[in-house]
């Protein structure tokens, strides 16, 4: 079978019979789960070695061609983006075993099918190539999510419920953008698409489609006056919600935006505001992150606006126009996913042990919890930008971007906002290093959860060590040659 | 205020998706009951499936079905409607009926917790328990 359809077809399968297993044997549950991401990771990793060595692959669904039919189509960024989105649902999904299987008692099968489901929308929003079919896996993706972030205590299905408010009129906005474009080419197709409009009279109504699509997925991303339902949503939630869904949605709709700046919408087809208003948004975004972060004393919550700052990085990165700043937006995807993954793992093991995040709570941490902390160290210098790791490769290319081309507001963004997060996570490192634990605190941490998250943190050396291999042979292919 | 009138006329289907979603947004923002915002959400989604299947009709032309099986003249694609639009749509109201379901189910979950559906009063509950 192709390789591209055994990505995303165990998810599928598995959430499937995780629902059959549910009803009928229930210790089946949580293994089955684990069995599809561990496949699914093992097929994206073939996949990628495989366009690495051959080049785009691509899946014909049912076997109808372009542009009649719908297309997968993977290239080295994207093959390389299915790694990075079913390997950190899979180290979610192991760090988590307990909550899974404890939190949720009575609704383990209900929330591993989603788990897996939303996943699935978010291997498929990154491999399609129809923009149809794009709306259609951001909604599966989408409304996956906003049932797994409204499973938490409390104050969790109101953070989602408005979530979901936000997110459908984010979507609804794409699907009226794709529709102008229906209506100015005739097609869904984005090759066919990138063609058509690339020849195409450039017309108002043209920069209308453009702009309406932009907007919807600026909503998606939580860009800056966009983000209200962000922390809420992710400081609300279950710590395993948090930690599955906020290293990939708001990369993934990061994605989408780069593969349509880079592959679909000729540079005529940009309204000219545009990209002055991204990076206004942008770096407003770095600013009120930073701002907003500061003045949280839940530590997830913080976790959640310096989030949005880093939504701010990406979308100035690429909006800067020029080929650095891109690739370091290209990059930033990947940097960011995994230096959120090992934070919101970490929180999460904290939190079990701890309760309530806030900075009273952490004291002692790095004396009871060592090997969590240390990889929490990893993950908070990755975010601050320090040397080896991989934040600071991602936004060395940011910045220098943003000098070539004078954007010096933005290069004061990155800047202030690394400052910002130094004294953030300072902050939090004095607390728990300096302050006694109390008397009767007994954290414990168990070797289950401590090993996905190592494997996260060590992965944030061995990929900034990389990083010049992971530009070389996944993303400056990919960007085309007329961005200098 | 001619040019006005005309404009407004002859794209009269388009003028109504625009006043639609408007009322659903509108629904969404000002609302404080929980159930009205979803209807605004719903309203808002119905807007832009209208405008959809409006892409798709010509007129003069019928249903996209060949009245004659055995295909002996040339099929004058001018007769019919276009079908992709409105194919699209049957899809794209599956989603709306799914999120219409989620949201519902975390209505649910939110009166479970707060009693109330109405915004403010979960609020004033939020801020002092």
């Amino acid at each position: 079978m192709h390789d591209v359809v055994l990505t995303i077809l165990p998810l599928l399968f598995g959430s499937f019979l995780a629902i059959l297993a549910g009803w009928t044997r229930s210790a089946l549950v949580y293994p089955l789960g684990a069995v599809a991401l561990v496949m699914s990771t093992c097929f994206s990793v073939k996949l990628l070695l495989g366009v690495l060595s051959t080049g785009t692959a691509t899946y014909l669904l049912g076997g109808w061609s372009p542009p009649w039919g719908i297309v997968f189509v993977i290239d080295a960024f994207s093959a390389g983006m299915l790694v990075l989105i079913a390997a950190s649902a899979l180290f979610t999904y192991l760090a988590f075993r307990t909550e899974i299987l404890e939190g949720f008692a009575e609704k383990t099968a209900a929330f591993v099918s989603l788990l897996l489901l939303t996943v699935a929308g978010h291997m498929g929003i990154v491999a399609t190539g129809d923009l149809f079919n794009l709306y259609v896996l951001i909604e599966v993706a989408a409304l996956s999510g906003y049932a797994l972030l409204g499973f938490g205590p409390g104050r969790a299905p109101l953070a989602s419920l408005n979530y979901l408010c936000v997110g459908s009129v984010g979507a609804s906005f794409y699907l009226l953008g794709v529709g102008y474009l229906y209506i100015l080419t005739g097609t869904l197709n984005m090759a066919d698409l990138a063609q058509i409009m690339a020849a195409a009279p450039v017309t108002a109504s043209l920069h209308g489609a453009v702009a309406v699509i932009l907007f919807g997925l600026w909503v998606k991303m939580a860009l800056f006056p966009f983000h209200g339902w962000l922390p809420g949503a992710y400081a609300m939630s279950a710590p395993v919600s948090a930690a599955l869904l906020a290293p990939l949605t708001t990369k993934v709709m990061v994605y989408v935006v780069i593969r349509l700046l880079i592959g679909v919408i000729p540079g005529a087809a940009m309204p000219e505001a545009v990209p002055d208003v991204a990076m206004l948004l942008g770096t407003a975004a770095i600013f009120a992150g930073s701002l907003m972060a500061f003045r949280q004393r839940d530590q997830r919550r913080m976790l959640a606006y310096i989030l949005v700052a880093e939504v701010g990085y990406m979308i100035g990165g690429m909006f800067i126009g020029n080929r650095t700043a891109m690739t370091g937006a290209m990059l930033h995807i990947f940097a960011d996913a995994l230096m959120t993954l090992t934070l919101f793992l970490a929180l999460g093991s904290i939190a079990r042990q701890r309760g309530e995040m806030v900075l009273e709570n952490m004291r002692g941490l790095f004396r009871t919890m060592p090997f969590t902390m240390s990889a929490f160290v990893l993950g908070a210098m990755s975010m601050i930008g320090v040397p080896p790791l991989f934040g600071f490769f991602s936004k060395w290319y940011l910045l220098s971007g943003a000098f070539e081309s004078g954007q010096y507001l933005f290069m004061v963004g990155l800047l202030v906002s690394s400052l910002v997060n130094v004294v953030l996570f300072f902050r939090f490192f004095e607390t728990a290093f300096f302050d006694e634990p109390g008397e009767s605190v007994r954290d414990i941490e168990h070797w289950s959860r401590v090993t996905p998250l190592a494997v996260a943190a060590v992965l944030l050396i061995v990929a900034g060590l990389s990083s010049g291999l992971i530009v070389d042979r996944l993303i400056a292919g990919i960007i085309p040659a007329s961005l200098i | 205020m001619e040019d006005f009138l005309t404009q407004l006329t002859s794209k009269y289907n388009f003028w109504a998706y625009i006043v639609l979603m408007m009322i659903g947004l509108y629904a969404m923002i000002a609302k404080g009951n929980l159930v009205k915002k979803l209807i605004g959400l719903s309203i808002f989604q119905t807007a832009i499936m209208l405008f959809y299947v409006a892409i798709g009709s010509k007129a003069g032309a019928t249903i996209p079905i060949l009245r004659d099986s055995t295909l002996k003249g040339v099929i004058d694609f001018v007769e019919y409607i276009n079908p992709l639009p409105h194919v699209l749509m049957l899809t794209a109201i599956v989603v709306s009926v799914a999120t219409l379901g989620v949201a519902l189910a975390l209505v649910l979950r939110v009166y479970d917790v707060h009693q109330t559906l109405e915004e403010d009063e979960i609020l004033e509950k939020i801020k002092n328990p």
